[in-house]
């Protein structure tokens, strides 16, 4: 068994009542980026926050490096460094201030480890300066040092290119992936985009409603292409897949959707053909999280 | 331990607030002093239209203020509260007048005293406020508590830290007042009066005043009691802005429920003197140096040692609220 970095055991939270997280599992492993994808409100944000100790459990384990959050917090919670939401700094002292402050609250965070992590983040010419003149990117490369002073196993991002311009993103991400690359950190980001999704993890698990729908490769979620036909008799088509391609569709307003390697689009076609269906056109288009989720409802299926 | 606490004391520097209330203090205390040597000065001209008197020493204008009270009581106009009152005022105006203690003559000492009185139920409270209303609840409405509390360090760390500071801070504030009143009300009133005796210690043994426990110390002495009862209630002062500070989440609503109580519990002082519970109020209790001058007191059934009681148990209880609510409370900004 490889070593997991964070371990999140049926975790469940109930707020005021309400279970807004239900039997939440997933593992990460050393040196992975895992995407947490989800529509805003799917719980993404309250599960985080209880990795990093801000809110509890109401049952179920979290352990960090193998320190169970809730029986050995503080080795446990020095694993880990976080931006939770907007990075929030105090703006009445300059970027630098900051990480010291914070910086002094971990064991054997030098001043060298500091001023190495403002480099990282490409934030010297400005760390001297008082916060409230920064900009948002800025605000966010500070915040991200912040969660590397101490050198964290892992980093936990809720959804980081928030309120970032593109350039910003682009600069964050190659961040991320140097960090990951070079000193074999792990990630865990949350993100309701699924092209960020797409674009920096290896491993995704999608949430809605407070419930993992979904666990998967990024690989392997996006490999096949979404078809849509628009046929005469769309529920005769679905037969058709089912029966002679072993394939599951679903029908959405009227049209049937299937997920289907590109070179098999053609022998379907004949098929529908020969059986008689009238085809008034098909389209391929990539998935977007939109899909996903209609998808996923329709089959209610469960990883 | 240390770091943390040095972090939240320097937290508050940056903040500028021991200038706000430096300010604040050298303004109060420059306009108070000097008004008390301005009246001081009318009333010895007032001295010298009615006596036609050249001598205006302290003695004879004890004696003219003895004189007038004394007339006050035969008017029937006045309650019996204020008969009461005036009684008390005209028994000490005796007694100082007979054991030599200089009540009327303006004095550096006699001025930190007075400040000090005049404070504690509403000025000192409210520094206080300005200090540490924001500790915990600016950290939330600045979201700066999920910083703070995603470190290393376990909760009940960074809400003790933050306590001791602001307990520290109180202390340093209490200094700061009995430093900028000493040293501004010497612009004004020329008398340091450090060293003359004070009277202290008068109590009442069935509503009449009695002087059989007074006792007489140096001017120095009580000045520093006085400001060592205000330093106990600066304290309690910070341990329910802690709590309060601790319990919501702005800013704005931690000053404002802190204040409505202060003000709100003078109201009932007054109003609602003869129930019973308005003396378990902690705004009843805060003005413990009425208790050195012997006073009226408008709730009865009071004594120091009640009060301080009193505000010991508001204290220990705010602290016990405060880590109690704050080692369970999800953070959600």
């Amino acid at each position: 068994m490889t070593h997991k970095i964070l371990s999140v055991k049926d975790v469940t939270k109930i707020i005021n009542q309400k279970k807004i997280i239900k039997d939440i599992s997933l593992e990460i492993s050393q040196g992975e980026i895992y995407g947490f994808l989800g529509p805003n409100g799917a719980g993404k944000s309250t599960t985080l926050r209880m990795i990093v100790g801000l809110t509890r459990p109401t049952s179920g384990d979290i352990t960090i490096s193998g320190y169970s959050i809730t029986k050995d917090y503080v080795k446990a919670m020095a694993n880990v460094g976080c931006i939770i939401e907007e990075p929030t700094l105090y703006e009445y002292m300059s970027g630098l201030k900051n990480l010291e402050i914070l910086g002094s609250m971990s064991n054997n965070v030098s001043k060298k480890d500091i001023i190495e992590a403002v480099e990282l983040v490409g934030m010297t010419h400005r760390m001297n300066d008082q916060v409230k003149t920064y900009s948002m990117g800025m605000k966010q490369r500070i915040g991200l040092a912040q969660a590397l002073i101490h050198q964290p196993k892992l980093l936990i991002l809720d959804e980081p290119t928030n309120g970032l311009d593109p350039q910003g993103i682009y600069k964050f991400r190659q961040i991320i992936k140097s960090l990951v690359k070079d000193k074999g950190i792990s990630v865990l980001l949350s993100s309701h985009l699924i092209s960020e999704i797409q674009l920096m993890c290896d491993k995704v698990a999608i949430i809605n409603k407070g419930k993992i729908i979904k666990k998967a490769r990024v690989e392997d979620l996006l490999l096949s292409n979404r078809i849509s036909w628009v046929l005469d008799l769309p529920k005769k088509g679905k037969t058709i897949l089912k029966e002679q391609f072993n394939i599951e569709s679903s029908i959405i307003e009227n049209k049937l959707f299937a997920n289907i390697e590109e070179h098999l689009i053609e022998a379907v076609n004949s098929v529908f053909i020969n059986e008689g269906l009238k085809i008034k056109y098909v389209s391929t288009k990539k998935k977007t999280l939109e899909d996903l989720f209609l998808e996923l409802t329709a089959y209610k299926a469960i990883d | 331990m240390i770091t943390l606490i040095r972090n939240e004391i320097y937290k508050t520097l940056l903040k500028k607030k021991i200038i706000l209330i430096t300010i604040l203090l050298i303004l109060f205390v420059g306009l108070f002093s000097y008004g008390e040597n301005y009246i001081y000065n009318q009333r010895i001209n007032a001295f010298l239209e009615e006596s036609n008197q050249g001598d205006y020493s302290w003695e004879n204008i004890a004696n003219q203020r003895l004189e007038r009270l004394k007339k006050n009581l035969e008017s029937s106009y006045i309650p019996e509260r204020g008969i009461k009152s005036i009684k008390i005022q005209i028994e000490q105006l005796e007694y100082f007048i007979d054991n030599n203690i200089n009540p009327v003559t303006p004095s550096v000492a006699r001025f930190n005293v007075e400040f000090v009185k005049q404070s504690v139920t509403l000025f000192l409270p409210l520094l206080i406020i300005i200090l540490g209303a924001d500790l915990i609840s600016g950290e939330f409405s600045d979201k700066t508590i999920k910083v703070l509390l995603t470190r290393a360090v376990p909760r009940w760390k960074i809400l003790m830290s933050k306590l001791i500071a602001l307990l520290i801070m109180t202390t340093l504030i209490i200094l700061l007042m009995a430093l900028i009143s000493t040293t501004v009300s010497r612009l004004f009133i020329d008398r340091l009066g450090f060293d003359e005796p004070v009277a202290t210690g008068f109590q009442f043994v069935n509503g009449e005043l009695s002087t059989g426990s007074v006792i007489r110390i140096t001017s120095l002495k009580y000045t520093l009691l006085n400001y060592s009862l205000a330093w106990f209630v600066a304290l309690v002062m910070s341990a329910i802005t802690f709590m309060i500070s601790t319990l919501v989440k702005s800013v704005g609503s931690a000053i404002g429920i802190i204040m409505a109580s202060l003000i709100g519990g003078q109201f009932l002082q007054f109003f609602l003197s003869d129930w019973v519970m308005v003396k378990y109020f902690y705004v009843t209790n805060l003005d413990l140096t009425k208790y050195l001058t012997g006073s009226y007191q408008q709730v009865e059934g009071m004594s120091l040692v009640f009060s301080v009681l009193v505000l010991s148990a508001w204290a220990i209880a705010s602290i016990l609220i405060s880590f109690f609510v704050f080692l369970r409370k999800d953070i959600l900004v």
